[in-house]
Parts: structure tokens; C-alpha cells; sequence
């Protein structure tokens, strides 16, 4: 990303045709902004001109075209995890499906199930999945600066709900290959697409997982716990690694003193202790490898 | 055929009352508050900002207390497979994980899964 071609052939040409071979996580796009500014880069992107769509129908369904592949049936599998779960804990199908559609968030939905289950208030479950939804904060300010001027307006507060840690991947990968006005079009087939897989994936996790025999939903419900648990091995920034060691001891502890609030505070303490150590002590120690002052 | 069609039935019967969608709509507006947020400081904010940096520590922090309470202390069916079990999956899960990070994903989670469902069929024989 840091040196861009300045020929626009290269850029088609550098186009991943398999975007299967690293499936992208929710974690991902915390560490994003450490290593690429997207918005700086806007301008050069802007002047690749390619003639890769010919109308904004053709970038739609392009969009829609790219979707289909190994990060969505990643996220499909994790909709049907998250539906098997919220059967065998004795949701009904209507709330197990309203929570994918109102809030297309894994990590949040999955909280949000923990700690209804616990009886905490709607105030603390509030607080909690929205804090497990910022990553969304920074994934949007890194991607929108990139649409064209004339689709920044007041739509996209409309069109953002689409946005999740898929779509926003490979959008940040394949805008830089299109023109910025069918760039729109593009994200919202793609986003489309994930958003309403997600619907038939939670309905079928819910079904089946009370007509297939036990072992099956046993595995189903074991889809998401793994699926975060294998992502933080992605996570390269010693600060972030950090974040996640201290969550882990403090998460246990939190739910010893308070079982209602004990996801939020654990996420506090640790959180806000590796952020401390790393700005007291990692980084300044990096600094000083790197040979500066 | 019986058990699909009670299934089925009992599916649909609505489960949650007042309280649970309040707290679903309470948690869908947080969740959809960040997106917006996000519209409103594209191309504004510094993404290298301390404010930034820490929320980020407590977001991973808090999915990693998540993800341990429920590989540690699940509520559900998942409980009935003892501890160790399922520590032996994680730990081969994260062994062909880390072989190749960039590309195991799919693999490490389908073998992990796939050894979830053969405890199970051990579990009920």
C-alpha cells in the first residue's frame, strides 16, 4: 500500500483474484491503522483511472460477484455458530435473527447473549456491545475518504450499517482499482450481499441445531469461541497482544466479584493497564531499538 | 421426523419478553452509533491518535475475556464436555493455526470443530 503504481494497468494487473487465500477477521481492522493511512493515499488512488465498470450496475453486482468466497462463508459459518447458540440457550427464532440483522456484529451479538443470559441491565449491555463495535469507528474513517466527492453525503449514514469486517477488506483492497464514482456501488453489493447472507445463516444455525443430533450442534456452538480465539494469533502489535493477556487474566477475576458487569470492567482494566504499559514502557523501548533517542 | 416438526414449533414460539428487545434495540443503537460516528469523522480524525490506541486495548482486552469465559466457563451444552477437552482443541486448533497464519484460518477452524463434534459422538455413546 505504501508505494502505489503510478500506471493504472499495473494496478488491474496486481488486482488479487482470490481474496480466499487470507480470510480476513474482526480483528484485523483494529491493527489497521498502525500500518496504512488510507486517507493520505487517496489522491494517488484517485487518479487510477481504470475503465474496470461500465456502469454503476456493473460495479453492483461486481461488488456482489466478489463477496462470494472464503471471508464470506467464514462470516456465513460464524452466523450459523451464533444461531445454534442462541438455540441451545433458549432464544426464540425471531429474537436469534433481529439481533443479525439490527446489529451485524458477531463479537457484540455474542456478548450481548452472554450477558442477557447473566440478567446484567440494558444499560451495561449497551455499553459493552458498543464498545466491542468502535472497531466500526475506525474501519469507516479509513475506508469512506476514498468514495467520491458527489456519494459523501448524508446516505452513506444510512449505507454504513452494511459495513462490516468483510466488506470492509476487500472494498480497501479493490477501491484502489476502480474509478471513486462506482466505488459506491460496489461496497454496497458487496455489503449487501454479507448483510443478507447473515440473515439465512443464523435461521439455519437456530433449526438445525435442534433437529441434528447433539454432537453437531456441539460443534456449532464451539464455531465462534475458536474463531476469535484462532484471530488473536493474527494480532501483531506487541500492545495489542498485551491487551489481549491482561483481558484474558482479568476476565476470570472480573466474573468472580460481578458476574453482570464483569465483561466491561475486564475490558477496562486490562484494556486500559496494557495501554499504559505499552505507552510507559513497549514503545519507548521500540524507540530506543530503532536507534532514536 | 416427529422431532423436526416439535422442533420446529417450539422454534417460532416467541421466548423473549419486553426486556430482552430493549436490550437488543438498546445494543443495536450503540452498535449502529459507532458506524455513524465513523461517517462523521472520515478523513477528520488521526486514525494514530492515544484515544485511538486505547480503545482499541479495551475493545481486544474485553473479546479476549469474552472468548476466554466461554472456552472456560460456557453456559450450555458446551459445559457437559469436560475442561480439559476442550483446552486439547483449542491448543490443536492454534497448532495448525500457527503453522501458517495467513492462510490455516479455514482449516484450523474446521478441524477444530470437526474434533468438537467427535467428543460429542464419544460423549454419547
Amino acid at each position: 500500500m505504501s508505494t502505489p503504481p503510478t500506471d493504472p494497468t499495473d494496478l488491474y494487473n496486481q488486482r488479487p483474484e482470490h481474496f480466499g487465500d487470507r480470510v480476513t477477521t474482526e480483528m484485523d481492522c483494529l491493527e489497521s491503522y498502525q500500518g496504512s493511512h488510507q486517507s493520505e493515499n487517496t489522491s494517488v488512488f484517485d487518479q487510477a483511472k481504470t475503465a474496470r465498470f461500465t456502469s454503476t450496475t456493473h460495479a453492483f453486482w461486481s461488488g456482489v460477484r466478489d463477496g462470494r468466497g472464503a471471508p464470506a462463508m467464514v462470516l456465513f459459518a460464524g452466523m450459523v455458530g451464533f444461531g445454534a447458540m442462541g438455540r441451545t440457550n433458549g432464544f426464540d427464532v425471531w429474537f436469534t435473527t433481529a439481533t443479525s440483522f439490527l446489529m451485524f456484529a458477531l463479537p457484540g451479538q455474542i456478548v450481548m447473549l452472554e450477558m442477557i443470559l447473566l440478567g446484567a441491565s440494558s444499560l451495561t449491555i449497551a455499553l459493552a456491545t458498543s464498545l466491542t463495535a468502535t472497531r466500526f469507528v475506525t474501519m469507516t474513517a479509513t475506508l469512506f475518504p476514498m468514495l467520491h466527492a458527489r456519494d459523501r453525503n448524508k446516505a452513506l449514514y444510512a449505507k454504513v450499517h452494511l459495513l462490516a469486517m468483510t466488506a470492509w477488506a476487500v472494498s480497501l483492497k479493490e477501491f484502489a482499482t476502480m474509478e471513486p464514482k462506482y466505488r459506491l456501488s460496489y461496497f454496497c453489493g458487496l455489503g449487501l450481499l454479507c448483510w443478507l447472507i447473515s440473515i439465512p445463516g443464523t435461521v439455519v444455525g437456530f433449526l438445525i441445531a435442534g433437529s441434528v443430533p447433539m454432537p453437531i450442534t456441539l460443534g456449532l456452538i464451539f464455531i465462534n469461541p475458536l474463531f476469535f480465539l484462532l484471530t488473536f494469533t493474527e494480532i501483531k502489535v506487541s500492545g495489542y497482544r498485551l491487551a489481549i493477556l491482561l483481558g484474558s487474566i482479568a476476565g476470570p477475576i472480573c466474573y468472580l466479584f460481578d458476574r453482570d458487569t464483569s465483561l466491561l470492567t475486564a475490558g477496562f482494566i486490562g484494556g486500559t493497564l496494557a495501554y499504559w504499559i505499552d505507552r510507559k514502557w513497549i514503545r519507548r523501548y521500540d524507540h530506543v531499538k530503532r536507534g532514536g533517542v | 421426523m416427529e422431532a423436526i416438526t416439535a422442533n420446529l414449533t417450539s422454534a417460532f414460539a416467541t421466548q423473549q419478553g419486553m426486556w430482552e428487545w430493549l436490550a437488543l434495540i438498546a445494543a443495536s443503537i450503540g452498535t449502529y452509533v459507532c458506524r455513524a460516528v465513523g461517517v462523521m469523522l472520515s478523513g477528520r480524525v488521526s486514525q494514530e491518535s492515544e484515544f485511538f490506541r486505547w480503545l482499541s486495548a479495551v475493545t481486544y482486552a474485553m473479546v479476549a475475556a469474552l472468548t476466554i469465559r466461554l472456552i472456560f466457563l460456557p453456559v450450555g451444552m458446551l459445559s457437559t464436555v469436560p475442561l480439559y477437552l476442550r483446552l486439547v482443541i483449542c491448543a490443536i486448533a492454534l497448532g495448525v493455526m500457527l503453522i501458517n497464519p495467513s492462510r490455516r484460518l479455514v482449516p484450523a477452524l474446521l478441524i477444530g470443530t470437526l474434533l468438537m463434534v467427535a467428543i460429542g459422538i464419544v460423549q454419547a455413546l
